[in-house]
């Protein structure tokens, strides 16, 4: 597990990674909430982005791996690609679901009103996993650190807006609406609805199901093997 | 740009198209979310098959998740088109006219899926062709350059070979010409130089009679054999520049005149067979091709190359490409370290220039 170990220092070693890991959602949890909408308070409504911007610093460190040819070099080494990748990929995820829970307990501690903790806690979860792996497919495409996360952001302006986190999505137009379903940040519009008001277990799982589905997907098409 | 030539490349991007439609289908026909699982669903399989080669069975998969979503919406009925492209893609394309079947199901949607199915079907097979026949193309190219590769290396032996074989018999000769005098000459001149030196010492005047006789006797005898030993030694088949000059001799068809310059002795045997060749390569050249009406040879010979050119007068088509005869030529010289070159500016000239290498005629 060193290359495990060594994924979650390099992750803490910068400064933007540490403030954005740390300050950021612990800021999150002191937004106020919102007048009519969103129905939970600001901070936990777009926490979402902020996975998602996460998820594309932590992934670029694969990609800084390729542009300094680490990987060319653990070609040769007797470590497969996807041992590489799984715990590259492990030390992510464990600092996502870190965050997750520190910004959810924090919320709990601090008193604002989060309806159901626990799904919601569960919820932030099945999108770090998604971001994550849109943030190892999206890489896939690119050479360039810099460029990849330049595109990156406006990618997920677009995917936010449409995808009904910053806007809501019952004012959307009807093919609009439709359209937003293809957008993982829909589903996680949707499932914080239901942390409000729903009540049938079944949809969130759906939900998370869903979210799931993606995270397959995404990490299938990002586990090709690139060396350069 | 090679990766966009390669069929592949259109199989994977057919196969997400085909998910585009899915998608466009599930935003127009207003169906129910859960539906929308089946094409996150088929998308999964979709993308396993980019990035690895599956099974064929796997198939199944696909054409179960959706049977599954037959009741509740229509996607699952042009779903199936992905299993009929992939049965055809792996030349299995008559399992897939089962999946044909769809169509007749009560509750399918329109005619116009029997089209989507037929183009699925249609689309693979022609990629299966096509993937085909790359692979047999590449496996004759490989077939080819190994052949070529093969060839190459064999004229190169045998050009070697044939340097050495010149080397040789150089060798051997003057060891048959060392031998021949040591044995018949190096004798008799030993003896009669013995028997000057003796003749100082006598003094009985018929001992020394005898001597200077017998001395008289070793020397005819000596200069008898050198003569017998050179005669045997000078080969009656011609020689060097004699040869060029015989075929030019020889040649009828137009005036041909010959220069020649240098020391013709610096140049070894195997690289007059090669000069030979050229000049006949070229003159029968002129014979075929040519409207010539004369032709000038010019061999010369320096301390460090030898340079054949013929040049004659003919008009000619620019043609690009050299012939076989000359091709070859040119590779024989490069063997032997010189050059060929062809020009076709004012009537055809052919240079052929060989390096003389001088430490090879005192080895």
């Amino acid at each position: 597990m060193t290359i495990f170990q060594f994924a979650l220092k390099r992750s803490l070693r910068n400064i933007t990674n540490i403030l954005l890991l740390t300050l950021f959602p612990i800021a999150c949890i002191f937004l106020p909430e919102g007048e009519v909408w969103p129905f939970i308070p600001y901070g936990y409504q777009y926490f979402g982005i902020l996975i998602l911007f996460i998820g594309i610093r932590l992934a670029s460190i694969i990609l800084e791996d390729r542009e300094k040819g680490v990987v060319k070099r653990l070609a040769v080494t007797p470590v497969s690609h996807f041992q590489y990748l799984s715990q590259n990929l492990l030390a992510y995820a464990i600092i996502l679901i870190l965050q997750s829970s520190i910004v959810v307990y924090g919320g709990v501690l601090f008193g604002q009103e989060l309806y159901q903790p626990v799904w919601l806690l569960l919820l932030y979860v099945s999108f770090s996993f998604a971001s994550l792996a849109i943030a190892l497919a999206w890489i896939s495409i690119y050479r360039r650190k810099e460029i990849s996360f330049l595109i990156y952001m406006s990618f997920i302006f677009l995917v936010v807006v449409l995808g009904g986190i910053m806007i809501p999505i019952e004012i959307f137009p009807n093919l609009l609406k439709r359209i937003a379903v293809i957008f993982p940040t829909y589903w996680l519009a949707e499932g914080l609805d239901w942390v409000v008001f729903g009540e049938n277990i079944l949809d969130f799982l759906l939900i998370n199901g869903v979210l799931w589905l993606y995270t397959i997907i995404f990490l299938i098409i990002g586990s090709t093997r690139k060396i350069y | 740009m090679k990766v966009f030539k390669e069929p592949m490349l259109y199989v994977n991007i057919w196969r997400f198209l085909n998910i585009a439609v899915l998608i466009h289908l599930w935003i127009i026909l207003e169906t129910t979310i859960n539906s929308f699982i089946l094409i996150l669903l088929l998308l999964i399989m979709t993308s396993l098959r980019w990035r690895f080669p599956l099974p064929i069975w796997s198939v199944l998969v696909d054409a179960i998740m959706c049977l599954l979503f037959f009741p509740s919406t229509v996607i699952g009925y042009y779903g199936l088109a992905l299993p009929i492209f992939e049965l055809s893609l792996k030349k299995k394309g008559l399992f897939s006219l089962l999946f044909f079947a769809g169509v007749f199901f009560p509750s399918s949607p329109s005619n116009l899926l029997f089209w989507y199915y037929l183009q699925a079907f249609f689309f693979g097979t022609f990629s299966s062709i096509t993937l085909e026949n790359q692979e047999i193309y590449k496996l004759e190219a490989d077939e080819q350059r190994r052949d070529r590769y093969e060839l190459e290396r064999i004229k190169n032996n045998l050009l070697e070979a044939n340097q050495s074989v010149y080397q040789q018999a150089e060798i051997m000769e003057r060891y048959r010409i060392s031998r021949e005098l040591h044995d018949h000459l190096g004798h008799d001149l030993t003896g009669a130089s013995l028997a000057l030196q003796a003749y100082e010492w006598i003094e009985d005047p018929k001992e020394a009679q005898k001597l200077i006789q017998e001395v008289r006797n070793r020397l005819e005898r000596s200069t008898k054999s050198l003569r017998d030993t050179v005669h045997n030694m000078t080969p009656i088949t011609l020689i060097g520049a004699e040869i060029l000059e015989n075929i030019v001799q020889n040649y009828q068809l137009v005036d041909i005149d010959f220069h020649k310059t240098g020391n013709m002795l610096l140049v070894s045997a195997h690289k007059w067979g090669l000069l030979e060749v050229c000049l006949k390569e070229t003159l029968t050249n002129v014979s075929r091709h040519s409207n010539a009406t004369k032709v000038k040879v010019d061999l010369q010979v320096t301390e460090s190359i030898v340079r054949l050119s013929i040049q004659d007068n003919g008009i000619v088509k620019e043609t690009s490409h050299t012939g076989s005869g000359l091709r070859g030529l040119r590779i024989r010289a490069r063997s032997m370290g010189g050059s060929l070159s062809i020009s076709q500016k004012d009537g055809f000239l052919v240079v052929c220039v060989i390096p003389i290498d001088k430490e090879r005629l005192n080895t």
